[in-house]
C-alpha cells in the first residue's frame, strides 16, 4: 500500500479528457442560471403578488432540497411521467447531459437570484431617491443606478456561488456522465487506487477554484475603481 | 400514491438516519469550526497555515469527491492493515455512517471556520477588556464573554451551514448509507415509480430544511432578545 | 442684499408651488398636519425647526418622494396625485439636493451630471457634456470632472450635487439640510453657490438652520414643529420679533451656539 506515482502520471491525462465536459456543464448552467436568476429577481421585486409568490415558492423548494435529489428527480423521475415524454423538452430530458444542465441551472438560478436581491436591497435608498429626484424613470433608475451598484455589491457572493456550481457539476457523475469526476470514479473502479486518483482530480478542482477566485477578484478590483481615493 | 403503500415505514427509518447523521455531523462541524477558527486567529504560523490549507482544500473540492476519498481511502487502508493479520480478509471499511458524517462535517466545518473567525473578530474588544479588568481569567473571558457575543454574529451564516449539512447527508447514500435516497432506490426497484419516490425524498428534505430555518429564527430572536426595544 | 420677491408686490403672479391642508402619516404617526404653503416663482423659502418636526417630509412631498395622504399639492400646474402619470416629468422640473449628497458612486463627476439630461431630456452627448462643464464651472470645480465622488471633499461633493440638479434646468430647487453633513470650513463654499443661485432668481425651498443664510436670501422663513407650520414670516420679522413661544425657544437654542 504505497502511493503509486506512476499511476498518477498515467491517469492525469485521462482525467483531463473530462475537463471539457466539466467546463461545458459549468459555463452553460452558469450562463443559463444567471439569466434565470435575473428573471426571478425581477419577478421577486415586481411587487405583484402573483409574480412574487411563485418566485418565493420556487426559491424555497430549490434551496431547501439537496441538488442530488433534484438531479435524480429530473433524470430518473421525469421519464415516469407521460406528458414529459410527449413534450418538446423530451430530446433534452432524455439525455443525461441535458438533465444535468437543467438541474444545475434551476438550482443555481434560485441561489443567484437571492444573491442579486441582496445586492439590490443593499443599494443605498438615497441614491435611488436622487435618481427619482432627477426625473429618471423607474426603469432607468434600475438600469443606470441600482443595477451597477448592486452588481458590485454581490460580486463576492456570486463568485462563491460559481465555485459551488463548479463543485456541483461533479454530481453529474452520478447520472452516468463522464466529466472529470466520472472519469476518476471509473479509473478508481478499475485500479482500486482511490488515493492516487481522487487526490489528483482534487488538485485539478482546486486549481479551477483558484482560477475562478482570481478571475472574480480581478473583476471586483476593476469595478471598485471609484472606491479607491487618490491619496 | 398507492405505489407508496408499504414504503412509508422505510422512509421513516431512512429519515431517522438523516436526523442522526445530522446531529453527529453538527457537533463535529462546530468542533472543527471552533478549532479551525482558533488556529486561524492564533499567532502560531504553523497552526495558521494548517487551518488555511484545511479551508482551501475543503471549500474548493466537490463534496462527493471528499466523501468518496474518505470512504474508499479509509477502506483500502483498513483492509491493508487487516490483511497483515489475516490474509483471508477481503474488505474492511469504516461504516458509511461514520465516514459520511466525518466527511460532511469536515466540509461544512471549513465554512464554519471562516464564519467563526469573522464572528470572533467582530466581538467588541472593549467587552473583552472590561471582562479582563474585572479579573476574569482568559478562559472565563472566552466562555462567558467572547463565545456568547460571537454566537450572535455567527448565527445567521451558521443557519446556512446547517442547511448545507442536512442537504449534504443525501450524498451519503452514494456510499451505501441507508437513508431516504437509498430507500427510494430500493422502492423504485420494486415499484418502477422513480418520480414518486424521489419527490417523497425531496419533500422529506424540504421538511427538514423548514424545521432548521424556523429553529434558527427562534434562536436568533433569543440571541438578540436584549436588543428588543422595551415596550 | 438680494431683492426680495415679496417687495415686488406682484400679487397676480401665480403660485408655482401650492400646498393646501396637506396631511402625511407614517402608519399611525402623523408627520405633517394640515400644511398650507404657497410659493411664487422666484421666491425663496427657508424652513427650519427641531429634529423630527417634518421638514424633510414636507419637501419630499413636493417632488413626491413621499406621497401625502390628504390635501392638495400643485407643482407648476400639475396636481400630485397617485394617478399622476408623468411624475418623472414633474420631478425633472424640480431639482433636489440632499443632506448626504447622494452622488452616484460608480460614475465619474461628469457622468453624474450627464446621466439625467441624456436619459430624460434626450440631450446629445456633446450637449450634455457642455451643459455639465458649464455648471461645474459655476460651482467652481471643473477640474474634478473625471474623478469619482469618493475622491472629493464633502463640500465639493455637495457642489457637484447642486450642479447635477441644475443640469436639468429645473424651475424649482429643493434643498434638504445641504450643509449639515459638512465640516464647518466647507459650509460657506456651498452656501456661496446657493446665494448665487438665489441672486439669479431661482425658486428655492431650503431646509436649513443657517440663520445667516436665511436672513440674507429668504423671502419667508417657515418654522415647523411637530408636523405643523407654527410661524412663517419674512426674516426680519421672524428673527427680530418672533411671536410664538415655540419659535422663541427654538431661536434661543439655535442662536446660543
Ligand atoms: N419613512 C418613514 N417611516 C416612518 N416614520 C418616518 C419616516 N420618515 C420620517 N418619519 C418620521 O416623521 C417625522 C418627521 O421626519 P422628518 O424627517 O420630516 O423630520 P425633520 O424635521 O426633517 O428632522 P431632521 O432635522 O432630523 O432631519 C419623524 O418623527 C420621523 O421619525
Ligand atoms: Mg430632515
Amino acid at each position: 500500500m504505497s502511493f503509486d506515482f506512476a499511476l498518477i502520471v498515467d491517469s492525469i491525462p485521462k482525467i483531463l479528457t473530462g475537463i471539457g465536459l466539466t467546463f461545458q456543464l459549468l459555463f452553460l448552467s452558469a450562463v443559463l442560471g444567471l439569466a434565470l436568476a435575473i428573471i426571478l429577481l425581477l419577478m421577486r421585486i415586481s411587487g405583484r403578488w402573483y409574480l412574487v409568490a411563485p418566485t418565493m415558492v420556487y426559491i424555497y423548494i430549490f434551496r431547501g432540497t439537496p441538488i442530488l435529489v433534484q438531479i435524480f428527480i429530473i433524470y430518473y423521475g421525469l421519464p415516469q411521467l407521460e406528458f414529459v415524454r410527449d413534450s418538446i423538452f423530451w430530446p433534452i430530458l432524455r439525455e443525461a447531459f441535458g438533465c444535468a444542465i437543467v438541474a444545475l441551472t434551476l438550482n443555481t438560478g434560485a441561489y443567484v437570484s437571492e444573491i442579486l436581491r441582496g445586492g439590490v436591497l443593499g443599494v443605498d435608498r438615497g441614491l435611488k431617491e436622487a435618481g427619482a429626484a432627477l426625473g429618471l424613470s423607474a426603469r432607468h433608475r434600475f438600469i443606470y443606478v441600482t443595477a451597477p451598484i448592486a452588481i458590485r455589491l454581490c460580486l463576492p457572493a456570486y463568485s462563491n456561488d460559481v465555485i459551488s456550481l463548479m463543485k456541483s457539476t461533479a454530481l453529474a457523475s452520478t447520472i452516468t456522465l463522464l466529466d472529470m469526476m466520472g472519469i476518476a470514479r471509473t479509473i478508481v473502479a478499475e485500479t482500486y487506487a482511490p488515493y492516487e486518483i481522487f487526490i489528483s482530480v482534487m488538485v485539478v478542482y482546486l486549481i479551477l477554484t483558484w482560477i475562478i477566485q482570481r478571475g472574480f477578484g480581478w473583476m471586483e478590483k476593476r469595478m471598485s475603481r471609484h472606491v479607491r481615493s487618490e491619496a | 400514491m398507492e405505489a407508496l403503500t408499504g414504503w412509508w415505514d422505510d422512509f421513516f427509518w431512512g429519515s431517522l438516519v438523516v436526523v442522526e447523521i445530522f446531529f453527529v455531523a453538527l457537533i463535529l462541524t462546530v468542533l472543527f469550526g471552533l478549532i479551525g477558527s482558533a488556529a486561524k486567529l492564533s499567532k502560531s504560523r504553523v497552526a495558521h497555515s494548517i487551518a488555511s490549507a484545511y479551508t482551501i482544500v475543503f471549500r474548493g473540492t466537490p463534496e462527493i469527491l471528499v466523501l468518496l476519498l474518505f470512504y474508499f481511502g479509509s477502506a483500502i487502508t483498513l483492509t491493508a492493515i487487516a490483511q497483515v493479520f489475516d490474509p483471508e480478509i477481503k474488505f474492511v471499511d469504516i461504516p458509511p455512517f461514520w465516514a459520511g458524517s466525518l466527511a460532511i462535517a469536515l466540509i461544512v466545518g471549513s465554512y464554519a471556520t471562516e464564519t467563526f473567525r469573522g464572528a470572533f473578530l467582530g466581538v467588541d474588544p472593549g467587552q473583552v477588556e472590561a471582562a479582563r479588568a474585572l479579573g476574569l481569567s482568559n478562559l472565563k473571558t472566552f466562555i462567558y464573554v467572547r463565545i456568547p457575543a460571537m454566537w450572535r454574529l455567527a448565527l445567521p451564516p451558521f443557519g446556512n451551514h446547517m442547511l448545507s449539512l442536512i442537504k449534504d447527508t443525501a450524498l451519503i447514500a452514494i456510499i451505501g448509507l441507508e437513508e431516504t435516497l437509498f430507500v427510494a432506490k430500493q422502492a423504485i426497484g420494486t415499484t418502477g415509480k422513480p418520480f414518486t419516490m424521489y419527490i417523497v425524498v425531496g419533500a422529506i428534505y424540504l421538511g427538514f430544511s423548514t424545521v432548521i430555518t424556523l429553529s434558527v429564527m427562534v434562536l436568533e430572536r433569543y440571541a438578540n432578545r436584549h436588543l428588543e426595544v422595551a415596550r | 442684499m438680494i431683492p426680495k420677491v415679496l417687495d415686488m408686490s406682484d400679487s397676480d403672479q401665480t403660485n408655482i408651488i401650492q400646498l393646501e391642508h396637506v396631511d402625511k402619516f407614517f402608519g399611525a404617526f402623523q408627520a405633517l398636519k394640515n400644511i398650507s404653503l404657497s410659493v411664487k416663482k422666484g421666491e425663496r423659502i427657508v424652513v427650519c425647526g427641531p429634529s423630527g418636526s417634518g421638514k424633510s417630509t414636507l419637501i419630499r412631498c413636493i417632488n413626491r418622494l413621499e406621497e401625502h395622504d390628504n390635501g392638495k399639492i400643485v407643482v407648476n400646474g400639475h396636481e400630485l396625485t397617485s394617478a399622476v402619470k408623468d411624475i418623472d416629468a414633474v420631478r425633472s422640473e424640480v431639482g433636489m439636493v440632499f443632506q448626504s449628497f447622494n452622488l452616484f458612486p460608480h460614475l465619474t463627476i461628469i457622468k453624474n451630471l450627464m446621466l439625467a439630461p441624456r436619459l430624460v431630456r434626450k440631450a446629445s452627448k456633446s450637449e450634455a457634456y457642455d451643459t455639465a462643464m458649464r455648471y461645474l464651472e459655476r460651482v467652481k470645480i471643473p477640474e474634478q470632472a473625471d474623478k469619482y465622488p469618493s475622491q472629493l471633499s464633502g463640500g465639493q461633493q455637495q457642489r457637484v450635487a447642486i450642479a447635477r440638479a441644475l443640469c436639468m434646468n429645473p424651475l424649482i430647487m429643493l434643498f434638504d439640510e445641504p450643509t449639515s453633513a459638512l465640516d464647518p470650513e466647507m459650509i460657506s463654499e456651498v452656501l456661496d453657490v446657493m446665494i448665487d443661485l438665489a441672486r439669479e432668481g431661482m425658486t428655492m425651498i431650503v431646509v436649513s438652520h443657517e440663520m445667516g443664510f436665511a436672513r440674507k436670501v429668504a423671502d419667508l422663513v417657515v418654522f415647523m414643529d411637530q408636523g405643523e407650520i407654527v410661524e412663517s414670516n419674512p426674516p426680519e420679522e421672524f428673527f427680530d420679533n418672533p411671536r410664538n413661544e415655540r419659535t422663541k425657544l427654538f431661536l434661543s437654542q439655535i442662536l446660543s451656539h
